[in-house]
């Protein structure tokens, strides 16, 4: 007898947590990548003046910051500069019980940053890898001044921090190298030290000069404008993506149709990123 | 006059030219005091930022060492009190225990990144009366193609539903079979894997493990290093399939686990065994009885409003089992299949879906026999029984870190009406044993 008024009292409990739990709430939150952030809200603002009803909030902390909150449920959308990690769909399976969508929704490039005075002007990839993972230590090895050469570079829960070292690094960072918070800090601190390299989005290269970069010996320097991101002959480019924890519904659906949509992709470049097509 | 005028015009002139010298001086001054204010924070600049460096360089070391963990709190109602399963026997001629609060897990695990590629776990296990190690190992990452690991220590045996924590785990235990074919779930060797993603893009995972093979069997005494010299050796397959326009994936493999129990003992009037097929055999020190299984395995994840899930695995082989009694060392207290070498076969079948964000449930119908080659009323011997347990089971994630869990179990046993079988709580008849789990779990 105990035991089935005890086992009543559980079911009860049951259906009150499901009661509770199913207040809906008609807000979509973003968040993650740092290098998205602008982006991401100039997309939330235009869509939240064209739809009076929707509330849109976008904060920022980085790729890794952003997919570790849709793994554990509290943001809507994902915005990552770099691909998921096999050990996030992982955790996404075992909590969610789907692969999650990947949505890419812009293109981007990432710029070497040199300083003005440098008189070095383009560099391979593999060089710049050698750079950053402090093999190359003096600008003498790649054909520049007898000077020790500065890094700058971003946080590991930075996107383009992982898809630099996926992709250019492919070791360990340099410990010589500073990180700091956001490539506006690090664009700055290329344009005060002539010695400094840095990396970042294409489009915050302003008081800095951009490195033509070389697939290898061989290869044209290549440097990123529009025309080398949009066609992906500069060598380090990217796709920005959100990544969401199953097929997208309701106002998050709305939204992220209307990000792919001619409007919503019209607004890109104005933030310096470029559209999908 | 004219020299008057002059006079006055030269001194006002001299006037204003000593006014704008006397300007310029203070501009001047101005300027160098400014330059000196500026040396000065530079200066303070400077010095924080030495105080500062060593600092950075302990942040950066303390941010290589990552802790995190979960307790798990349940309260649990058996229909009979089962020893194997909850730890305590009730005393003999006393009221069973029907019902306990408990603490089933407690863990903190410490991951110490040294380098990129060079991981250390340790991960104690509280429990009231001890502390018990479960995962201790190194883990080395190939840095040049970041697709093959080495793992040496103490780890999980590489399948799918030991791999899988039990913290993220949609039921409040593992499938019959793999409880007793993977005691503890760890063991102590060395494991190489192969993850051709990364580098390659091809989603195939390979697992090859040499195992000591005996952990959990006998005493806690028996776990620091290995009783025999023969090792076990686990090889598993995984591969993944995308499907992202339809919101499909399924993940196929198979695994093979070649081992064997040396009898490393023998009691002093020799214990008589039964091979597979009922014969009777002795075997001598220094025999190796089989231990060996293949197995598939495969999980499908579907977003169907919202998750879905479909998880199986599947073993077929041969196990050895030992008597307490006769082998304390070597008993695996989960095959209570004494002395005896046993065609053995296991598998489960779990459906899983979320609804919501925040629910989950979910149903799983797994099975284990001990002996393949009896059925039904040739069954001479409880050991025999084949099992089927139901279970179900609904879970509440309540936030990020804390989650819910009602679990209700069912083990059906095959019903056998030899007369060989006298216990009353199993002739001919199903063993009451059904288990309600209410689990409280908090992950940091």
């Amino acid at each position: 007898m105990k035991t089935t008024k005890l086992k009543a009292a559980l079911i009860v409990m049951v259906v009150m947590g499901i009661g509770f739990s199913f207040t809906a709430i008609n807000k979509v939150t973003v968040k993650g990548s740092d290098t998205m952030v602008i982006l991401s809200q100039k997309w939330a603002e235009v869509y939240m003046k064209k739809n009076p009803g929707a509330s849109i909030q976008v904060t920022g902390g980085g790729s890794g910051v952003g997919l570790a909150a849709l793994i554990n449920g509290s943001t809507d959308i994902a915005n990552s500069s770099r691909p998921i990690k096999t050990s996030e769909v992982e955790k996404l399976k075992a909590r969610y019980n789907t692969m999650g969508v990947e949505i890419p929704c812009a293109k981007d490039g990432l710029s070497i940053y040199l300083n003005k005075a440098n008189p070095v002007s383009s560099l391979t990839l593999k060089q710049i890898g050698q750079i950053f993972a402090g093999k190359i230590t003096n600008w003498k090895e790649v054909g520049g001044a007898d000077a020790s050469i500065k890094l700058y570079g971003r946080e590991s829960s930075s996107g383009t921090f992982g898809f630099f070292k996926d992709n250019v690094v492919k070791t360990d960072f340099s410990p010589s190298c500073q990180t700091l918070p956001g490539t506006a800090a690090i664009v700055n601190a290329v344009k005060k030290d002539r010695n400094s390299i840095g990396y970042g989005g294409a489009a915050y290269a302003e008081g800095v000069k951009d490195c033509g970069v070389k697939k290898d010996d061989k290869s044209p320097a290549i440097l990123p404008t529009a025309a080398t991101i949009k066609s992906k002959t500069y060598p380090i480019t990217r796709y920005l993506y959100m990544y969401l924890k199953s097929k997208p519904t309701g106002e998050t659906k709305a939204f992220i149709d209307w990000i792919l949509s001619p409007a919503g992709q019209g607004l890109i470049e104005e933030v310096g990123y470029y559209p999908l097509k | 006059m004219k020299k008057v005028i002059v006079a006055i015009m030269a001194l006002v002139f001299g006037a204003v030219n000593a006014q704008e010298v006397a300007n310029d001086s203070v501009k001047s001054i101005s300027i160098d005091s400014l330059q000196q204010a500026i040396n000065l924070h530079q200066l303070k600049f400077d010095a924080l930022n030495e105080q500062i460096s060593p600092l950075q360089e302990q942040v950066d070391k303390m941010a290589k060492l990552k802790i995190s963990g979960y307790i798990q709190a349940q309260f649990e109602t058996y229909d009979t009190w089962n020893a194997g399963i909850h730890g305590v026997s009730p005393v003999t001629g006393t009221a069973p225990i029907t019902n306990s609060f408990s603490i089933r897990r407690a863990r903190v695990k410490f991951t110490y990144e040294a380098l990129d590629g060079v991981k250390f776990v340790l991960c104690p296990n509280f429990e009231i009366d001890r502390v018990r190690l479960t995962d201790v190992y190194v883990m080395l990452n190939d840095r040049w193609t970041n697709t093959f690991s080495l793992w040496i220590g103490l780890f999980n045996r590489p399948t799918y539903e030991v791999e899988f924590s039990s913290a993220s785990r949609e039921f409040a235990e593992r499938s019959l079979f793999t409880r007793i074919l993977y005691p503890q779930e760890r063991d102590q060797g060395a494991k190489l894997e192969a993850n051709f993603m990364t580098k390659y893009e091809i989603p195939l995972k390979l697992q090859v493990a040499v195992l000591n093979g005996n952990f959990a069997t006998g005493s806690a005494a028996n776990q620091v290093k290995d009783v025999d010299n023969s090792k076990d050796v686990m090889a598993r397959a995984v591969y993944s399939l995308k499907f992202p326009s339809k919101g499909l994936g399924i993940d196929f493999g198979g695994l093979g686990y070649f081992g064997n129990n040396e009898v490393i003992t023998q009691t002093a009037t020799p214990a008589i065994f039964t091979d597979e097929n009922g014969n009777k055999f002795t075997p001598k020190v220094g025999d190796n009885l089989k231990k060996e299984w293949y197995g598939a395995e495969m999980q499908v994840y579907y977003d169907f409003l919202g998750g879905t899930s479909f998880k199986t695995e599947y073993v077929r082989g041969t196990l050895s089992g030992f008597k307490a009694a006769d082998f304390p060392t070597q008993v695996n207290t989960l095959f209570t299949n004494n002395n005896k070498v046993r065609d053995i076969e296991g598998y489960y079948l779990s459906l899983i879906k979320n609804v919501g964000k925040d629910h989950m449930l979910s149903i799983r119908y797994d099975v284990f026999d001990p002996n393949t080659k009896k059925s039904g009323n040739e069954v001479a011997t409880i050991d025999d029984l084949k099992f089927k347990d139901w279970t179900f089971a609904y879970q509440y994630f309540f936030d990020e870190n804390i989650k819910i869990m009602l679990s209700y179990t069912m083990p059906l046993n095959e019903k056998s009406a030899n007369p060989a079988i006298t216990n009353p709580d199993f002739a001919n008849v199903d063993h009451i044993d059904n288990t309600l789990t209410l689990r409280f779990q908090a992950k940091f």
